[in-house]
């Protein structure tokens, strides 16, 4: 199951945070600025999965952001897991138009929208980036007028 | 006046330092908070979109929480989305709002929207406690009837955490699961798919009954999707659906595990994934993967473990690290049954010990460390220790603890033992912790003369080479000098061509004592070269007067010692070691250990003291001369070791055990008053318990040697050590060794710590008395233990005795069980219960206990109540 996904970027900066079992808010912080610090310290070349605290980290760098997923035991597919991360930006991509580290951080709630049609207590809902956009899409136009309050 | 979200993000970013950001953040919050009070409608989902951010940023945020339940109740849709988005992501599962939020629940699930509904489903699926998950689980599953997939995949998987919450109900809902396979959704089919396998998680036996007849049909659906040719909808690089594949074959994992009919089924699709499935693209590879794991865990034919295997090979030579990694990580898993077809790309794995990943060399020390056997050891233990040169130094402990494993299980001879430790502490010799220094030098000491002599040649040699920095290196190197010295005085001839020439006894103490001269070394390698000194008084005593003469000055500049522990030992030392002394005996050779025995106390002095410090040595291979030879400070530890080792006493006393070298006089006294009050209060350890450990040249010894030799001598006079102490008295002058000793005449009357409790009788009638002994460790704190003893007098035995306390309110207690609940007859044995008790309001209030006490005598039910008030001052 997964029990967390971040979105960092290179200075460490959390971009979005989603946590699927409870962390208080000191070991967020915590967890979240050592997995950055474990992130960066690896090459290109190196795998794209770290163990720590218990969890397997899988993790992928676009750009300046880290995508990166934290999933418990040793049951998970770790290459499912990278597919899994290449869909979401996929999805986010098509979301906003190439996106960046700035879509996400002003678009927040909407990626947070998008994340929940994804994932959804740990599990994955869908996988196909029409399915997972239609809804949303959709929403947005309904709720268009009164959309201005988000901004 | 509210700011929008975006202008808050603005001004985030644009602070230049944290504490600007966090005055941003206060300065906003403060505003949220004065919004929230004054119930501005307008800005609530604004506000609650704020505090999302401010989340993230890791700010609290929990005056926020009772805004999103409002806004949840809002008729809107994007006001109530906000809502639900920050009940999901503000609250956690504990939080007492969570219930309220179940109304607003229910009447989103009725919705006509079917977005709404979504909202609502996904937001059980992320925080539904287990109360939620009962209230709402028929409304969960009306959905998964529903027409929409949408909804369906959504209910899914919000069943999925209702199930989690409640597995109870698992029951109530499988064959209801157990119809979503049927679906035509990709969305729906892989939710449903996780759906069971959470099922199969949480409730095994029901899951895997109820799914396991539906195995062909997954293995239709895995068919259909392999044949499926190209669909837009689905192809991930030219794959269709990779996650539905891998989460089919993962759902068949566990359902073919341990069932040869299911995985009968498995076999041909199994075969056919692992045949065509396309590796060029992860996704494939990631297919693949979980393939192989499905086929080494189910029962599948031998044919296809050996082509699931064969994978793993050619993922181990892929380019890619992220191939590799699964690959070792599977190979690791496999191990064990398929031991055969992993050694064949042994070579392949010990490469990745290569790499510049870490990732990647864990995984492959790890399988190492699997495949290790009689037949490979040689070769696979001298890349271990190549390793071990390079490897990251916070790793280092690890890796040497567990190539001493592999030495302890494996060794094809003692001289490759021997070798292979001393090379371990060559390399990492600072780093390694105390069991490997403790089990190499038993493992020197227990093997045969020609063995021992190479080793310490080459231990000499290995000293002579370093730098002055690998303490345990250094710590077996003076230990084993000291022990086998003489050895040194003749050339050395290994059976592998390796020689060594004969050494001097001068330049054998010169190089010792260049290594405690140097800056870098420790009050435990200085503790082990002093003992050495002393000892090589012994080996050299054939050599010419010079020797012996220069090994008593050094002995002798220890007495100035800045460091008490080496200045005590010197002093008993130059005592033991002058003309004619008495030292013979007492610095002969150890006894040889057992390192079965050895091993198996180490590990339990580590468990119960807390790590034996440097002194390991001489706690664990030289047993029984503790006193007089090993670093005094064990000598608490050693002979309760003994004792455990004898049966006698529980390890009460490790504890108070010092295991420091600062540990002075005082410590030393109250470890051996400890000591004796539990060999007092224990009935004597038999020494036939122990023969390995008891010392055998013990005539004459130090006090401490004196004093075990008595006790395993079985002298029941608790007074016994005390009238032995003084004999190495005769010796001019009073030894200091007796100092240690001195207040053993106390040790008995320190054992009255029992007796000298206050003890009063609580309760007697009917032949049965009770007595309570109050307990304190300190007077002035405000609990003590209070040890009610029951004892009966008559000549029926007392049965199912249950003994109950009350207090008033000021005082709290806690009951321990009781040692039994019959009470012998005719006082024939005593059952005790220990209650724990804090008087809150000490000094102005007593304590009081009230009583209740039932038992059954000679078939009638006998029941008592009584008021305990006899305490004494002070409790």
């Amino acid at each position: 199951m997964i029990q967390f996904i971040l979105m960092v970027n290179k200075q460490g900066q959390t971009r979005l945070s989603s946590y699927y079992n409870w962390l208080s808010m000191s070991s967020r912080v915590a967890l979240e600025s050592e997995c950055i610090r474990r992130c960066l310290s690896r090459s290109e070349l190196q795998c794209s999965f770290l163990e720590f605290r218990g969890y397997k980290i899988t993790y992928r760098r676009y750009a300046s952001l880290f995508f990166i997923v934290g999933t418990d035991g040793e049951e998970e597919n770790e290459l499912g897991m990278l597919e899994f991360i290449h869909t979401l930006v996929e999805t986010l991509d098509k979301y906003f138009e190439s996106v960046c580290e700035l879509d996400i951080m002003f678009n927040l709630e909407k990626a947070h929208f998008i994340l929940d049609e994804m994932v959804m207590n740990g599990m994955v809902v869908e996988t196909n980036k029409a399915n997972i956009l239609r809804p949303i899409l959709l929403l947005q136009r309904e709720a268009g007028k009164d959309d201005s309050i988000f901004k | 006046m509210s700011i929008k979200l975006r202008d808050l993000i603005r001004s985030v970013r644009s602070c230049k330092t944290a504490s600007e950001e966090r005055s941003v953040i206060s300065r906003e919050s403060a505003m949220i908070r004065t919004a929230i009070r004054e119930e501005q409608e307008q800005f609530r989902h604004r506000n609650v979109a704020k505090l999302l951010f401010m989340h993230m940023l890791g700010y609290a945020t929990h005056f926020g929480q009772l805004e999103c339940l409002k806004l949840i109740a809002s008729p809107h849709f994007p006001e109530k989305r906000i809502g639900y988005l920050g009940l999901m992501l503000l609250l956690s599962e504990e939080a007492d709002v969570l219930m309220l939020a179940t109304n607003s629940l229910k009447n989103d699930l009725n919705h006509s929207n079917q977005f709404i509904v979504g909202l609502a489903l996904c937001t059980i699926g992320n925080l539904a406690t287990p109360d939620m998950s009962r209230d709402l689980a028929t409304e969960v599953d009306k959905h998964l009837r529903s027409g929409s997939p949408y909804i369906r995949k959504k209910a899914a998987l919000a069943m999925a955490r209702c199930l989690t919450k409640c597995p109870d109900m698992v029951e109530d809902f499988v064959e209801r699961i157990v119809s979503l396979l049927k679906d035509r959704s990709h969305g729906v089919l892989i939710t449903a798919v996780q759906l069971m396998s959470c099922v199969c998680e949480i409730e095994p036996e029901v899951g895997k009954g109820s799914f396991v007849r539906l195995v062909p049909s997954l293995v239709r659906l895995l068919r259909n999707l392999l044949s499926m040719g190209y669909s837009p909808e689905h192809d991930v690089s030219g794959i269709s659906d990779p996650f539905l594949q891998v989460h089919l074959l993962r759902l068949m994992t566990v359902l073919g595990e341990g069932n040869e009919e299911a995985s009968e089924q498995m076999n041909d699709i199994l075969a056919q994934v692992a045949t065509n499935t396309e590796t060029a693209k992860n996704a494939g590879n990631a297919i693949l993967y979980e393939c192989v794991q499905c086929i080494m865990t189910v029962e599948s034919e031998e044919g296809l473990r050996v082509l699931a295997i064969n994978i793993l090979g050619r993922f181990l030579l892929n380019r890619d690290n992220n191939i590799r990694y699964v690959a070792l990580n599977t190979l690791g898993k496999v191990v064990l049954q398929d031991s055969a077809a992993v050694q064949r790309h042994r070579n392949t794995i010990v490469d990745c010990l290569k790499d510049p990943d870490v990732s990647i060399r864990t995984r492959a020390l790890d399988l190492i460390f699997k495949l290790v056997n009689l037949d490979n050891v040689e070769g696979l233990t001298a890349e271990l220790l190549n390793y071990l040169v390079v490897c990251q130094s916070e790793n280092k402990s690890d890796i040497c603890t567990r190539t001493l494993g592999v030495v302890d299980k494996f060794s094809p001879n003692e001289r490759w033992r021997v070798d292979t430790l001393i090379t371990l502490l060559t390399i990492a010799g600072k780093d390694c912790d105390d069991r490997v220094l403790s089990a190499s030098s038993t493992y020197i000491a227990s093997s045969k003369d020609g063995v021992k002599a190479y080793a310490v040649h080459k231990l000499v040699k290995a000293m002579r080479d370093d730098d002055g920095t690998q303490e345990g290196l250094l710590i077996v190197a003076i230990w084993c000098i000291g022990e086998f010295g003489d050895m040194l005085l003749n050339p050395h001839t290994s059976e592998n061509g390796v020689s060594y020439q004969a050494l001097e006894p001068l330049n054998v103490i010169s190089e010792v004592e260049g290594v405690t001269k140097q800056v870098t070394c420790t009050n435990a390698i200085r503790q082990r070269a002093l003992t050495c000194f002393a000892k090589l008084t012994v080996r050299f005593a054939h050599c010419d007067a010079g020797v012996v003469q220069k090994l008593r000055v050094l002995v002798n500049k220890f007495k100035a010692s800045i460091n008490l522990e080496l200045q005590i030992r010197a002093c008993e030392y130059s005592n033991l070691i002058v003309e004619g002394g008495s030292g013979k005996g007492s610095l002969a050779r150890m006894p040889v250990v057992d390192p079965k025995v050895a091993g198996k106390k180490s590990l339990r002095g580590s468990m119960s003291s807390g790590g034996i410090d440097a002194g390991a040595i001489a706690n664990s291979s030289i047993p029984g001369g503790g006193g007089a030879v090993g670093g005094g400070q064990d000598v608490g530890g050693d002979l309760l070791d003994l004792l455990d080792l004898g049966g006698g006493t529980p390890a009460a006393a490790p504890a108070a055990a010092p295991t420091t070298n600062q540990s002075a006089i005082q410590t030393a006294q109250s470890t051996d008053a400890d000591l004796l009050s539990d060999i007092f209060a224990a009935p004597m350890p038999t020494p036939s318990g122990a023969p390995t450990v008891v010392p055998p040249a013990m005539g004459g010894g130090g006090g401490g040697g004196d004093l075990l030799g008595d006790m395993f001598g079985g002298t029941p006079a608790p007074l016994a050590p005390v009238a032995q102490a003084p004999a190495p008295a005769a010796m001019p002058p009073q030894p200091p060794v007796v100092d240690m000793f001195a207040p053993q005449p106390v040790a008995p009357a320190g054992n009255g710590g029992t007796t000298a409790n206050p003890t009063f009788t609580a309760f007697s009638k009917d032949n049965l008395t009770i007595e309570f002994e109050t307990r304190k460790e300190d007077l002035s704190s405000q609990s003590c233990e209070v040890v009610a003893t029951f004892k009966n007098s008559g000549s029926a035995d007392m049965t199912g005795m249950n003994f109950q306390v009350a207090v008033p309110k000021y005082i709290t207690m806690e009951m321990l069980p009781p040692s039994g609940t019959t009470v012998p007859c005719n006082g024939g044995g005593n059952v005790s219960q220990v209650v724990k008790v804090t008087n809150t309001q000490m000094g102005t209030k007593k304590l009081m206990m009230k009583l209740k006490i039932s038992y059954t005598c000679a078939g009638a039910k006998v029941e008592e109540m009584a008021t305990a008030s006899g305490f004494p001052v002070g409790y």
